[in-house]
């Protein structure tokens, strides 16, 4: 494997990144691209003097993050599954950072953020993907007996517990939520018996209904979420905004740049409420594009696990399942929350919300799903079958 | 349970929520668009007024005396605002502070949305200003009320608030007809409340009408300037004059001192804005004698009928009625161009007090012209069961009662078209068509008597070169602490040019002249044949030599 160039991979066969992945992310980005050129627009001139202030940012980011895609092409697999511990020891790094007072900047009382000048870091982001790598890595390595050992199962367990931990410092209530469910499915996906998997489900689940009622802001934001027109000039405000948004659409929406809730009536319309601008100009026409190429990437995303899988590349099947679920149950949320079926939270649309750490790790790992497909398809022998057909009775 | 099998269950899993949400999505649409639309509409949809064009006021001759010009109110909103220091310079040179003012200005607004820069801007101004395309300076448009006569016509026409609606004078009682209906139109609104874009009209705006007063702007000027300069000659109280048209009863002209500046009402001195001759009263003095006369006339007397006035008083009841000199034996004409208290006392107790009275009421006194101002006094007309005959005399040379100075000319204008009574009006082409309560005869006798005032008697200062002129003087004594006060004056003058056939009837008020010289024949006379003069020649009338010539 060490003789795979970026020569071979333009040279070899038949296509050699998969086309649905790239024609469905391909869809989203630059349908995001517009949106938000359109959503930002207003609040663009407003605050920075100029419409395309954002959109040029956005675009900016997008540069930047199909150069990490590239890179992410570039660099064998197993540079990362060695990087697994590595980068479990930058993610602690990361979020003990955002927290020391001086180095992370607080928004909105949550301290998500590390003001890096050109840039501002969101250690979150980057966080939920290295989880998912050492996870994958350790879930892959041979020395880890897991599925004989509950030590060694909850080991693994306990360390993404605590970047879980970490991450509700800050606090990122929705971070941890498309973690844990990452987290959860690749247990799921490795084939974790399920006399551990069961509990293990039922206490993330018993946990999130924790946390939700023991912060007064989660159980207000839950409660205005469930009649947000008796609260809809505090709590509620986004959420009714979002579906008056939605309301407007109908089935070919108002017309590209016509949305009256970008006018600053809908708080981060080009953020994490950009769906429902997408809905307001759009139309059903328009969402349903969104909603079909966010099944197809994951659906795709999770069949490239399996084939890695079935190839006998754990790693590599880890990897890409992980990383199919945070895109998918991330863009999950995010509808659901612009659908008014979630509670507010702060998630972005991945590869079409603005946002500079969203769009980098979403292209990352893209680069990643797509390199991951291309080794797998290109391994002429199978070194592990074995091993996998066993895991799998 | 396989890899395979599980990654197909996620899948389909993620495929079933995800088709949840398109339905989620499709529900909205369609059970709650049209709350949600409704709610989004509540919230984004404006009425915004058109703000509508205030009917012009004109003089007779369709000089404008009030007219609304468009102007451009400029406003900012400081958070908004450029902070380079060069767009600032340009903005305040442009609006004439300097730039440590007008940063100043910005910083103490700096928490509101809204700060006006500039009330009203000439659109050329306002222009200049938007022009410089700066973020944050945003331009309304209104309607400025500008009145070109200024102080001359101030207290006819009025003024209106900053809202566009009459105050005082013909802005007022005519608001009705003057004011414009504002439109509206449907407007969208971002959340800062800015216009983002416009709907559609939802009612037009309709302009209000013009009018037309019956004031000629030309006699409006002179009478104004003549009495202005008198009363600041006679450092009088205030004073007053009234023109009007004996043909038709409309005020040609209606002048007030003191005035105001309808355009400048920053220090704004109250007493100054009442139109004295249609609001103010006073005791009328001798220029009643000659309605006194007229009763005699009717009585059955003739104008040759005379009364000896010897020996210049009279003792009615306690009082002592005085001439200034002995007039000896006088004919009713002569009791008027000498204004003798002792000959019209003698008259009048020969008379029915009723009759005097009757007389009075006919020419309007006590009831309101109907000249439709606001504010209008009706005077005071008393009405005694039982007269004692110090009251009857008094009654009869104009004490105890008290009139307005367009009654006063309303009852000369009476006199001057032969007996004919009409409405007085500010309107043009208004004209009512009068009604006869005074035999013609005894007008035309009238008009002659009060001729020779002119000519022999108290009135020789109202003299025109040129024309004949009829009139009557009067001084009044004021009512002070203790009675009437021997130091405090109103001095009158009433009458009409030409003599025969008048076309015009004036009427001249000087509220306490601080002059040794205190009648209406010394002070308010020659103020009538200064505008009278200029008021024939202006209108062409053909002087008294002429015709007799020809």
């Amino acid at each position: 494997m060490s003789a795979i160039r970026l020569n071979t991979l333009v040279a070899s066969e038949g296509s050699p990144v998969d086309l649905t992945v790239v024609l469905s992310a391909g869809l989203l980005l630059m349908l995001g691209l517009i949106m938000v050129t359109s959503a930002s627009s207003e609040v663009a001139a407003r605050n920075y003097g100029h419409p395309l202030y954002l959109a040029g940012k956005h675009v900016v980011f997008l540069g930047l993050g199909l150069a990490g895609l590239l890179g992410a092409l570039i660099v064998p697999i197993r540079v990362w599954q060695r990087l697994g511990w590595v980068l479990y020891a930058v993610s602690v790094m990361l979020l003990i950072l955002v927290m020391m007072p001086g180095i992370g900047r607080e928004v909105n009382g949550a301290t998500r953020w590390i003001p890096l000048g050109f840039f501002t870091l969101q250690g979150s982001e980057f966080v939920k993907l290295f989880a998912v790598v050492f996870l994958a890595s350790y879930l892959a390595s041979p020395t880890a007996r897991y599925q004989e050992r509950l030590s060694a199962y909850l080991l693994p367990l306990g360390l993404t517990g605590l970047l879980v931990g970490m991450l509700l410092l800050q606090p990122d209530f929705g971070a941890c939520v498309v973690m844990m469910s990452a987290v959860l499915a690749m247990l799921f996906f490795a084939g974790v018996p399920m006399r551990y998997f069961l509990p293990t489900l039922f206490t993330g689940g018993l946990l999130v209904v924790v946390l939700i009622v023991l912060q007064p802001y989660r159980l207000a934001r839950l409660i205005s979420f469930t009649d947000p027109w008796a609260h809809q000039f505090d709590g509620g405000y986004q959420l009714t905004q979002a579906l008056i948004a939605i309301g407007r659409g109908e089935w070919f929406g108002l017309g590209l740049g016509n949305s009256v809730q970008k006018l600053f009536f809908l708080p981060e319309a080009h953020t994490d409420f950009l769906f429902s601008i997408v809905v307001e100009e759009l139309g059903i026409a328009g969402a349903l594009l969104v909603l079909i190429g966010f099944s197809v990437l994951v659906i795709q995303g999770l069949l490239i696990g399996k084939r890695c899988y079935q190839a006998g590349f754990a790693f590599h099947g880890n990897l890409a399942t992980g990383i199919s679920m945070l895109i998918g149950v991330q863009a999950l949320i995010n509808l659901g929350v612009n659908l008014g079926l979630l509670p507010t939270k702060g998630l972005t649309l991945p590869f079409m919300s603005f946002g500079g750490n969203s769009l980098l790790v979403s292209l990352v790992m893209l680069g990643l799903l797509l390199r991951l497909d291309w080794e797998c398809r290109l391994a002429p022998a199978v070194p592990k079958k074995t091993k996998v057909a066993r895991n799998a009775k | 349970m396989t890899p395979a099998f599980r990654i197909h269950l996620a899948a389909f899993l993620f495929l079933l929520l995800m088709v949840g949400g398109a339905g989620r999505l499709i529900y909205i649409e369609m059970s709650e668009k049209d709350f949600l639309q409704d709610q989004g509409d509540a919230r984004t949809i404006r009425m915004e007024r058109i703000n509508a064009h205030r009917g012009m006021i004109l003089d007779r001759r369709d000089n404008p005396l009030a007219v609304s010009s468009p102007v451009v109110s400029l406003w900012a909103n400081p958070s908004e605002l450029p902070e380079d220091q060069q767009s600032l310079v340009e903005l305040s040179t442009g609006l004439g502070v300097s730039v440590e003012e007008f940063t100043l200005k910005m910083r103490r607004a700096e928490s509101r949305n809204f700060v006006y820069l500039r009330r009203r801007a000439k659109p050329s101004d306002a222009d200049a200003i938007l022009s410089l395309g700066l973020p944050g300076v945003y331009g309304e448009k209104e309607y400025h009320r500008f009145y070109p006569g200024g102080e001359i016509a101030a207290h006819v026409v009025g003024f209106t608030n900053i809202d566009d609606v009459g105050q005082e004078g013909i802005e007022l009682s005519f608001d009705d007809w003057l004011r414009g209906k504002p439109g509206k139109k449907k407007v969208l609104k971002n959340l800062y409340g800015e216009i983002v874009r416009d709907i559609m009209p939802v009612a037009e705006a309709v302009p209000g009408r013009n009018l037309r007063l019956s004031i000629d702007q030309r006699l409006q000027f002179l009478a104004y300037r003549e009495l202005k300069s008198a009363i600041s000659q006679y450092q009088a109280l205030s004073g007053s004059f009234v023109l009007l048209d004996v043909q038709t009863g409309e005020v040609l002209a209606m002048a007030n001192q003191p005035s105001y500046n309808p355009n400048n009402r920053i220090q704004l001195d109250l007493s100054s804005v009442r139109n004295r001759a249609v609001t103010d009263v006073f005791e009328p003095g001798s220029t009643v004698k000659p309605f006194t006369v007229a009763v005699a006339l009717e009585s059955g007397l003739d104008m040759g009928y005379t009364i000896d006035t010897s020996p210049g008083f009279l003792k009615v009841d306690d009082a002592v009625i005085k001439d200034p000199r002995n007039r000896g034996v006088l004919d009713l004409g002569g009791i008027l161009a000498y204004s003798s208290q002792v000959g019209i006392s003698r008259l009048a107790l020969s008379l029915n007090e009723y009759d005097i009275w009757k007389q009075f009421q006919t020419l309007g006194f006590g009831e309101v012209t109907g000249v439709g101002f606001p504010g209008e006094s009706s005077g005071f007309l008393p009405n005694r069961r039982r007269w004692k005959d110090i009251e009857r005399v008094t009654f009869a040379y104009g004490y105890g009662l008290t009139v307005t100075p367009l009654q006063l000319a309303s009852a000369y204008s009476t006199i001057a078209s032969g007996g004919i009574k009409r409405e007085v009006t500010l309107i043009a082409d208004q004209v009512s068509e009068g009604e006869r309560v005074m035999n013609a005869r005894i007008a035309l006798q009238l008009q002659s008597m009060l001729g020779r005032v002119i000519t022999e008697g108290t009135g020789q200062k109202a003299a025109i070169e040129s024309y004949d002129v009829g009139g009557k003087t009067g001084t009044a004594r004021k009512i002070g602490e203790n009675g009437y006060d021997d130091t405090r004056h109103i001095a009158f003058f009433a009458g009409f040019a030409p003599q025969y056939s008048p076309r015009f009837v004036g009427v001249v008020l000087i509220n306490e002249p601080k002059t040794e010289q205190v009648g209406g024949g010394s002070i308010a006379a020659p103020i009538f044949s200064r505008v009278m003069s200029n008021v024939l020649r202006l209108l062409s009338v053909p002087p008294t030599d002429t015709r007799e010539a020809v």
